[in-house]
């Protein structure tokens, strides 16, 4: 049975979104001290530096006792692309408790090198590789397996037949993951090398600074000047959509409060097939009612592929819900355009 | 064959005299380019004559004065960040060939790796197998296990694209002020690479080259110094960020089918870049200036930039090589 795996920020949301049908729970954890040293100039992960995370141990207990009531499992993230050894040092022993005291499941990491010294410092403890590791092809798989790491979440940019190969070269060694719905990005996370801290999304903001199309060649110079002026200009009203539903569509909850942003539910039945070990709604720093509306939508899909719905069937019932018909047409909100409806 | 004053057959850090070897990036070419042969255009000439001007003319006379009579000694095939461009054995080939002809050394680079890609990738490294100084660029760690595990023989350097550190034109520069808090300041300038976690990885796949970029935050010494590998700098781009989408492809690409990860597409990004002009505050108008070169930003580095990298090389052990971008080497539009 494929797992959700379902973000949290606080143990108060525990129990609704068990009863909402989460497999697994991941979330952040940034304890005081890290704030003391680097303020907002270094995210101890891809949230923050308070935003969506934890702040306190005690909260991690908790949230960890809670969630082990229902049999569900609680995975930390620690996934900034890098860590210096400095920060490793420090991160160890911090990670060891949270392991050994608050019960922790796993972590989930971005640092290769980070993950090496986490086999080898705590070898009992499951460690997820992020997304932001870009694990695009069988040699990660391997590399990863090797290193022995216990997932591999694949990174938003895979299609479905890409996870399909990859799922089955992790068979019986790795766990897998793909994303399903909200937070997307226009780059690959894992080779992007801005920050959102203080100066926001270059992504987001690409679009509206002002922008020139340059020929690289003679010829082409030519061609700009005629018959690729048009599409030149299109191209660039094509990046703006593109950036636009990757990012919440100007809202992220719709007024019926279903989520926007990046969705592959019309394809949870390919999805399924692959053999993933589990489906990622992303957003921890998302409301408890995001993410509550969130599970529902895909718990309400991936039951009706379970409970032996046809490809249509689950792809309809999708959009349906959804409830955008219009965004969905646009094709740019998709995860998994090549599979969508 | 590109003009030089440097004595081929010695070895390239013998090189021009100054112990640094230079390469010759072209990320966009399928072919060996006409300057590969008797006649063409020298070091200086090649870079006054990059399609995106200003960049490399200013960076032409930095490196001749800081490296008098420079001369290329490697030339570097393929992209780093788009599988679509990955060369084919065949046109590898006819690189080596010329190469072979300019008695220069071959770097293959290969891009993030599809499945598909990894694939094929493993056909064009085996044909580069045996050719005398050639090495291969891997940007993921997946192609370094692959390609580690069925070419044990074949020289692996660590692409830049794999050294986690800020990157960002928009404030990566406020952490070369002393007014900078000291220990954002530690954290951004230095990576992860010299845990010993990375260590182990770098000695298990037997890594002894890693390309890093032209930082705008000045790196500790020790991320120079402190690393047993050899060091290429890239000059004068930046790296800064890229997608599995391309902007130049969507030229032509239709509806739905644009920004596709590995979509069809006619090449654009040898025809076409894109200027994005990212305002400063405080900047007096005048913006940062991003250039889409295919599916990747990039960053020109500013002067001061590149004469900070280059006023190291004569006195560091690590940094050796310089890696020089060509976008476009069929000249400047008119």
């Amino acid at each position: 049975m494929t797992r959700i795996t379902v973000p949290v920020s606080h143990p108060e949301e525990v129990e609704i979104l068990a009863a909402g049908g989460a497999g697994e729970f991941f979330c952040g954890y940034v304890p005081p001290e890290w704030l003391e040293r680097y303020g907002g100039a270094f995210w101890l992960n891809r949230r923050g530096p308070v935003a969506g995370n934890l702040l306190q141990r005690d909260d991690v207990s908790l949230l960890t006792d809670r969630s082990h009531a229902h049999g569900i499992p609680v995975y930390v993230t620690f996934n900034a692309p890098y860590y210096t050894p400095e920060q490793q040092e420090f991160l160890l022993p911090l990670i060891g408790r949270l392991a050994e005291e608050s019960g922790i499941d796993g972590v989930i990491v971005s640092d290769v090198g980070f993950l090496v010294e986490l086999r080898r410092a705590l070898p009992g403890l499951s460690v997820h590789a992020s997304s932001v590791m870009a694990s695009l092809n069988p040699g990660m798989v391997d590399f990863l397996a090797e290193l022995g790491a216990s997932r591999v979440i694949f990174p938003r940019s895979l299609g479905v037949d890409e996870i399909a190969a990859l799922c089955g070269a992790a068979s019986g060694r790795l766990e897998t993951e793909a994303f399903i719905l909200n937070e997307g990005c226009v780059f690959e996370e894992g080779y992007c090398m801005t920050t959102h801290r203080s100066v926001g999304a270059l992504c987001v903001q690409l679009p509206d600074v002002p922008h020139r199309v340059l020929p690289l060649t003679p010829e082409a110079a030519a061609k700009l000047d005629g018959e690729d002026r048009a599409p030149a200009r299109g191209m660039m009203g094509a990046f703006r959509d593109w950036v636009w539903f990757q990012n919440g569509c100007g809202n992220s909850v719709t007024e019926r409060g279903i989520p926007n942003g990046p969705c592959g539910l019309c394809a949870l039945y390919d999805l399924a097939a692959t053999g993933v070990t589990s489906l990622k709604i992303s957003g921890r720093s998302s409301s408890s009612i995001r993410k509550l509306s969130s599970l529902r939508m895909v718990r309400l899909v991936l039951d009706l592929v379970e409970g032996g719905a046809s490809r249509e069937e689950a792809a309809r019932e999708a959009v349906s819900i959804r409830n955008t018909p219009e965004f969905c047409n646009a094709g740019y909100m998709c995860y998994y355009r090549e599979k969508a409806s | 064959m590109l003009q030089t004053k440097c004595d081929r057959a010695a070895s390239p850090r013998d090189a021009a005299g100054c112990g640094v070897e230079i390469g010759l990036s072209f990320p966009f070419l399928a072919a060996p380019p006409p300057a590969f042969l008797p006649g063409g255009a020298s070091l200086d000439e090649t870079l006054r004559g990059a399609a995106t001007g200003d960049a490399h003319a200013a960076l032409a006379e930095t490196l001749l004065r800081h490296l008098p009579g420079a001369a290329p000694t490697r030339v570097y095939v393929g992209n780093e960040t788009c599988e679509r461009l990955l060369p084919t054995p065949r046109a590898i080939r006819a690189w080596v060939a010329s190469a072979r002809e300019g008695r220069l050394a071959l770097s293959l680079v290969l891009p993030p790796l599809s499945r598909d890609g990894l694939a094929k990738a493993e056909g064009v490294v085996r044909a580069l197998e045996g050719v005398e100084d050639s090495e291969v660029v891997a940007n993921d760690w997946g192609t370094v296990h692959r390609l580690r595990s069925l070419f044990p023989g074949v020289a692996i350097v660590l692409g830049r694209l794999t050294h986690k550190m800020l990157r960002d034109p928009r404030l990566a520069d406020r952490f070369d002020s002393p007014l900078a808090p000291m220990s954002a300041r530690s954290a951004l300038c230095r990576s992860g690479e010299l845990a010993p976690g990375f260590r182990a990885l770098m000695e298990r796949y037997g890594i002894g080259r890693r390309e890093i970029d032209p930082f705008l935050q000045p790196l500790e010494e020790d991320e120079w110094e402190g690393r047993g590998e050899r060091l290429s700098v890239h000059l004068p781009y930046q790296f800064v960020t890229m997608g599995r989408g391309c902007l130049p492809a969507a030229i032509h690409q239709e509806g739905k089918g644009k920004f596709v990860a590995g979509g069809p597409c006619r090449t654009e990004c040898a025809k076409y870049s894109v200027e994005f002009r990212l305002p400063v505050p405080g900047g007096g108008g005048e913006g940062r200036r991003l250039l889409a070169l295919g599916n990747a930003l990039y960053y020109a580095v500013p002067p001061h930039v590149t004469e900070r990298v280059l006023t190291r090389l004569p006195s560091r052990k690590r940094l050796d090589r310089i890696v020089v971008a060509i976008p476009a080497a069929e000249g400047k539009p008119s």
